[in-house]
């Protein structure tokens, strides 16, 4: 493939993050929890709906035709236009990519990106009834991470103690964040003794899948002062990055599965950016398993390839570690609501710049860096800066 | 005993053609023969469905294979392909035991579900069967095998690929 240059135009700021609880919460429609993340993001922001001038809107699971303009309607109707955005797991992530390219390139002055999802109990499927995929047992989101991780701990003599940690981390932090899905903390052990989903992956070792809600205010630098934003909580979006699959010849069956997308828009992000993965103080990666962090980290240029398991059971990726992932929980531990969970993580990412993170902050956090994947092979890398 | 595919067969009309529906005898269900799983992905070498081989393309321009349809290589983009036959062995490059299957899941439980590089390169994923899990090596070696698996919508049997150690 033929890596572009990208080219970006005005400079983009969050100026505004909102966050519903994840979690299961049967009384809500998609469209009420949807509200529930984009009023707080507004007020965060202090602007008014009315100067929002483009909206998009992240989920999978259908709810009903134009779910993001049903919602917003209860704001008030004000023509402006709102795209409803199917990106797999990077449904929230590619929202929130487009709302960068739709200001940076001068079409609009701010931005709502956002994303919600209610999704069903059980396994997650990505092929339809009667599908080949179904008769051959690989359509299976977990069993495709432990392939992943039974190869990775037979390449890197990970032990399955490393894989663990992640979920000991994970829920570590979740401990700290009253949004996250899972709060109780584990020992290895406990980790280890779940119940097995598919070997080395038990099940708290797998995202929970979950219900819940996340939106971001984006608005143009040279436009801040026009609508009375406040810049110093304002963070800037150095770099936004959307890939697609590329197999080379590895098949589709394994495309699915593999975290290899990320090197490349991760490349590209520390080229657009000029920031080096080594000025990087924190970082959200897709963590939908346990294997998944580690590779995304490592294919992020974080840790060297092969031994982020190390930097995992050294607790170089804690909070209080030279590189801490995944600080509000991740997905392992906040639950994964598909196309909230990408502006999760910006979420996330924006108030550990602001310092503004409590008992999980990441002491001087100035450059974050936030990591969605979704079936396709799709991948986002977003990295954002303060000030 | 009448089975779903019975079912489905009065449903289409179909059961005055198919002269071997004798829904008292379940044993006589195998004298349909059973379809490919994925004609584009394999193509049966036999009459009864018992052997077949995996499909794909070559490009003529890099070399690269691709398994399964292709319309173009996906490595390199260009339109010169051939189609190739990409055999029945492989290498074990990865496997796990799942004890959870996914929905629709029409086997046992638990299954092997193994990741099978084959020697032109492309990986494909199937079942590994007929192996004791603590015998399973990553890098060990693996050859097709057909199964016959009754359709999840009715009509003929589903002949499903996967492997067991050589
Ligand atoms: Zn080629």
């Amino acid at each position: 493939m033929t890596m572009n240059k990208i080219k970006s135009g005005r400079e983009v700021m969050v100026v505004g993050v909102g966050l519903h609880p994840f979690g299961r919460f049967p009384d809500k429609d998609l469209g009420q929890l949807a509200i529930e993340a984009v009023l707080p993001a507004l007020e965060d922001a202090a602007v008014k709906w009315k100067d929002i001038a483009v909206a998009y809107f992240g989920h999978v699971y259908y709810q009903g035709m134009s779910v993001g303009e049903t919602s917003l309607s209860k704001l008030g109707l004000t023509g402006v236009p709102i795209v409803n955005v199917e990106n797999a797991c990077s449904s929230g992530s590619t929202a929130f990519w487009q709302a960068y390219w739709g200001i940076t390139t001068g079409l609009y002055d701010m931005a709502l990106a956002f994303g919600a999802e209610k999704v069903p109990r059980g396994p997650v499927t990505v092929t339809a009834e009667d599908a080949p995929e179904r008769y051959i047992g690989g359509d299976h989101m977990m069993a495709g991470y432990a392939l992943r991780g039974k190869r990775y701990m037979e390449e890197t003599g990970a032990p399955a103690t490393a894989l663990a940690q992640v979920t000991v981390k994970a829920r570590q932090n979740a401990a700290m964040n009253p949004f996250a899905h899972r709060k109780d903390t584990y020992t290895i052990e406990e980790v280890l003794n779940s119940r097995m989903i598919a070997d080395p992956l038990t099940l708290f070792q797998c995202c929970p899948t979950s219900e819940g809600s996340a939106a971001a205010v984006l608005c143009a630098r040279e436009d801040l002062a026009k609508y009375g934003i406040n810049e110093s909580r304002a963070v800037s979006v150095a770099a936004a990055v959307l890939t697609s699959g590329d197999y080379n010849g590895r098949g589709a069956d394994h495309s699915a599965f593999s975290p290899y997308r990320t090197e490349p828009a991760a490349i590209q992000a520390y080229e657009m950016s000029g920031i080096s993965p080594e000025d990087v103080d924190l970082v959200q990666v897709h963590d939908a398993a346990t294997i998944g962090e580690l590779q995304q980290v490592e294919a992020l240029h974080l840790l060297p390839f092969g031994e982020a398991w190390k930097g995992t059971m050294e607790g170089r990726t804690a909070l209080t570690g030279d590189i801490p992932v995944n600080t509000d929980g991740g997905l392992l531990a906040m639950g994964h609501p598909f196309g909230a969970s990408g502006i999760r993580m910006i979420h996330e990412t924006v108030t550990q710049l602001r310092g503004e993170a409590g008992p999980r902050q990441v002491a001087n956090a100035r450059i974050g860096v936030a990591q969605c994947s979704g079936a396709g092979d799709v991948t986002t890398v977003h990295i954002l800066k303060r000030g | 005993m009448v089975t779903k595919r019975h079912q489905q067969a009065n449903i289409l009309g179909m059961a005055g053609q198919w002269h071997c529906i004798i829904p008292t005898m379940p044993d006589s269900e195998s004298a349909i023969t059973p379809v490919s799983i994925d004609p584009q992905r394999l193509r049966l070498t036999n009459d009864d469905a018992s052997t077949g081989t995996l499909i794909g393309f070559k490009c003529n321009e890099c070399e690269a294979s691709v398994f399964g349809p292709a319309i173009f290589c996906q490595q390199c983009t260009s339109t010169d392909l051939k189609a190739v036959d990409l055999g029945n062995k492989g290498i074990l490059f990865s496997f796990t035991i799942v004890r959870i299957p996914p929905a629709g899941w029409p086997g046992e439980i638990p299954y092997v579900l193994g990741q099978v590089e084959l020697p032109s390169g492309p990986q494909v994923l199937a079942e590994v069967i007929n192996c004791e899990h603590k015998d399973l090596k990553i890098g060990m070696g693996v050859e097709l095998v057909l199964k016959s698996v009754p359709a999840e919508n009715g009509g003929p049997d589903k002949a499903v690929y996967k492997w067991r150690p050589v």
